[in-house]
């Protein structure tokens, strides 16, 4: 048996308090994990944004649109493989008005812009043979009870009125950055059906270059040429966009951050006042121990072996929990209720890791103390203290 | 009669082990703190942009939008909304209303990377006399029909051109010049800037439309009567609601988000503490088993001893929970800005304080010391005083 041993065998003197003080641990690792599930799913849309898409908007405002004939100046841009243009059409659900789904009025060829979204081919036909067709996310169609063929009646918040659509497919998403509770429909039943004044007006555009490593060129080249227009346009890879939209929320994410640090500080003190505990109640011990002959640096070895035990020890049974808790529990309910905030929430692997790694790695920081002030003490002085 | 332990007792032994008791209520103060952050956060959201209702307005946009930033009323239809009865007039005879246009366009953010929405209203003349407690705090007012603008002192140097006489662009070549900085008692005003009606209409398209229409009513019962005659007219397809009505809708989602998110919060950290009082407790109570074990003898009963424990864990994370409240009382001094989801802008919030949230939090604090202090006050009750005694 090597001093190592002896040490984690301590943390089964007292099996009640190790029990407890890994119960607690693990529940803060839970609620840590939890956090940074949060985070990480919020990156999810820039981390999977594709290189080799570009968006277009106005440059004071994304609720201003654009002229219509701006996509077939942007389709003509060098580097261009492909471009297609969308209206942000804000329906709402009349029989349950606080469903949130981004609901958008597309150009056709959006449908391959975006391949990530997969449709049947037969049914991507009937759609593009159905004006008031539509195409629903797998989530949101079972959210609305639907399937192809039904007819959906949505209220246009934006756009006024009752919208009549037929369901004409259900997409799946082949990436998880995929936002599964949309609804999109065409473009042109939109434009045909809104008052003159507001026709032929598009909210953004979508482009697939050729070669990602050009796209900052291209989008340059993409603002140059408009800004002698009376519309000027921002146009940035699909990544920078989705940044820009989750700064705005980082207020939110810092405070997020924040907690998940003061999170890991009750874990310190939760296994730092067992360790202290325990370091205390022995004190005789090690006046013994350093009387037949062990030398301080072996006490030190001894406490700070017990404390990696129980940091060990509370960082796997609280990665254990975080699975069903995290990731089945919470994270179904989100990605079918919250998709278009959360389209994916799953654990990271690296995630795990590192809460098994900081829950190790402070549960040292937090014994080194007691054991440095247990190995200073003397034998004599060790020896007559009464715990 | 129960014959009470002295209070004394429990509070000094919470000194002796003062390293353990420190650990342990310190972890309940972060608790404590967290959760009465995250109160005062969701209600610093629901007070600011309740602060921006008039009790006796009316506000009125078009049917099916849920903000003013999808409505849109035709111009024509302004004055036959003011026109109505129950209107109150100015002393200048005019209708006590006004028509704007509410934008929000993306500014480059000062102090952190990234862009973000600012929200942007188009104001008529009588703005002034119409919202009563906004004030000039610094510079001046903007001129009727210029570029000029003023802006919230909320959002004031947290955004590029945000500042007296800097300019930002609205249009190209045509830079709005900031002239003035105003007040409104804290509301969501405060995170907004505002230009002149036709002035903002014209750089973004929007000529002959507003977005919402606010009337002052002669009495706030006459909402219903108001309401009726727009909401029935087919024509307008219109529809009113009132003014505070409408903020605590565009409060909801933001605050509903932040409050979820808090109590899951709680929930788990509370759990991880009351673990932390539990080890405490239980270790003061092993310690303690010979002195246990002499207060039974000297004839104190079981459940004198449990009270005894329980107040002792109860003044354990009351001491906690008063640290960590009053540490969230300190984040009053932090200015919280983010992306309200119903207006899709950026507002200026503070962490509002009530007694109620102080309360409470003082509650999940006593809460976590009685749970926590329970199954240790139970052991420690049921001990045979002779074998404690004896220290076996």
């Amino acid at each position: 048996m090597n001093l190592i041993t002896v040490a984690a065998r301590n943390a089964l003197r007292n099996k009640f308090r190790t029990t407890l003080t890994v119960v607690g641990a693990a529940v803060a690792v839970l609620a840590f994990i939890m956090l940074r599930t949060v985070l990480s799913a919020w990156n999810v849309a820039a981390d999977y944004a594709a290189k080799d898409r570009l968006g277009t908007r106005h440059k004071v405002s994304f609720v201003l649109p654009l002229p219509k004939k701006y996509i077939d100046t942007v389709r003509a841009v060098p580097g261009i493989k492909q471009a297609c243009y969308s209206n942000w059409f804000g329906a709402k659900n009349p029989k349950n008005d606080n469903d949130f789904f981004a609901s958008i009025a597309i150009d056709p060829t959006c449908l391959d812009v975006y391949d990530e979204m997969l449709i049947e081919p037969d049914q991507k036909a009937a759609w593009l043979a159905d004006r008031k067709g539509a195409i629903v996310g797998d989530v949101l169609a079972k959210k609305l009870g639907v399937k192809v063929g039904d007819r959906v009646t949505l209220t246009g918040t934006i756009y006024p009125g009752d919208w009549q659509f037929t369901v004409d497919g259900i997409y799946k998403a082949a990436r998880k950055s995929v936002d599964r509770s949309q609804f999109m429909f065409h473009w042109e039943y939109l434009n045909e059906s809104i008052p003159e004044r507001r026709r032929d007006k598009i909210g953004w555009i979508t482009s697939r270059i050729d070669d990602p490593t050009k796209g900052a060129a291209i989008s340059a080249e993409i603002d140059r040429i408009f800004d002698e227009k009376d519309v000027q346009t921002a146009t940035m890879s699909e990544r920078s966009m989705n940044l820009s939209f989750m700064a705005m929320l980082s207020a939110i994410l810092t405070a997020l951050n924040i907690v998940s640090v003061i999170i890991l500080l009750i874990m310190m003190m939760i296994l730092g006042n067992t360790i202290a505990m325990g370091v205390r109640e022995r004190t005789r011990e090690y006046g013994v121990l350093r009387a037949v002959g062990f030398s301080p640096r072996h006490i030190g070895i001894f406490i700070v072996g017990e404390a990696v035990t129980v940091g060990l020890l509370s960082g796997l049974v609280g990665v254990a929990l975080s699975y069903p808790i995290v990731e089945l529990g919470m994270g179904r309910f989100l990605e079918e209720n919250m998709g278009s905030m959360f389209p994916y929430f799953r654990i990271e692997p690296t995630t795990m890791i590192l809460a098994v790694l900081l829950t190790v790695g402070l549960s040292t920081i937090a014994a080194i103390f007691p054991a440095y002030q247990a190995s200073k003490l003397s034998v004599t002085d060790a020896l007559r203290r009464v715990a | 009669m129960i014959l009470m332990i002295p209070l004394a007792y429990n509070l000094r032994n919470l000194t002796v082990r003062l390293s353990t008791t420190i650990a342990a209520a310190g972890g309940l103060a972060l608790v404590v703190f967290v959760f009465a952050s995250v109160m005062m956060l969701s209600n610093g959201i629901k007070k600011t942009l309740g602060r921006s209702a008039q009790p006796d307005v009316a506000i009125v946009m078009r049917k099916g939008s849920d903000a003013e930033l999808s409505s849109g009323i035709e111009e024509t239809q302004v004055g036959l909304i003011l026109a109505g009865r129950e209107v109150k007039k100015q002393p200048n005879g005019q209708p006590d209303g006004v028509g704007e246009v509410s934008l929000v366009i993306l500014l480059d953010k000062l102090g952190a990377d990234g862009v973000s929405n600012v929200a942007i209203r188009g104001v008529p003349d009588n703005v002034m006399t119409f919202r009563r407690d906004v004030k000039i705090v610094d510079g001046r007012a903007a001129q009727p029909g210029t570029d000029e603008v003023i802006i919230g002192k909320a959002i004031r140097g947290r955004f590029k051109g945000l500042d007296l006489g800097q300019t930002f662009e609205m249009r190209k070549n045509r830079p709005a010049k900031v002239v003035g900085v105003f007040s409104d008692g804290g509301s969501s005003f405060e995170s907004e800037i505002w230009g002149d009606l036709n002035t903002i209409r014209s750089s973004f398209g929007r000529e002959g439309m507003v977005s919402s229409v606010r009337a002052r009513l002669q009495d706030p019962t006459q909402l219903d009567s108001f309401k009726l005659r727009i909401e029935q007219d087919p024509q307008l397809g219109l529809l009113v609601m009132r003014e505070a009505e409408y903020y605590e809708k565009q409060s909801a989602g933001t605050s509903l988000f932040i409050t979820a998110m808090g109590v899951m919060i709680a929930i788990f950290f509370s759990i991880g503490a009351m673990i932390g009082a539990m080890i405490t407790m239980h270790a003061s109570i092993a310690n303690r088993q010979r002195e246990i074990g002499t207060l039974r003898a000297l004839g104190f009963s079981r459940l004198s001893i449990l009270t005894s424990f329980l107040i002792e864990s109860m003044a354990l994370s009351l001491l906690g929970g008063a640290v960590g409240a009053i540490a969230a009382l300190g984040m009053g001094f932090v200015r919280f800005s983010t992306m309200n989801f119903a207006s899709w802008s950026e507002i200026v919030f503070t962490f509002e304080p009530t007694p109620g949230i102080l309360l409470s939090a003082m509650l999940l604090a006593a809460v976590m010391g009685l749970v926590g202090g329970f199954f240790p006050a139970v052991r420690a009750a049921r001990m045979n005083p002779i074998l404690a005694m004896r220290g076996a």
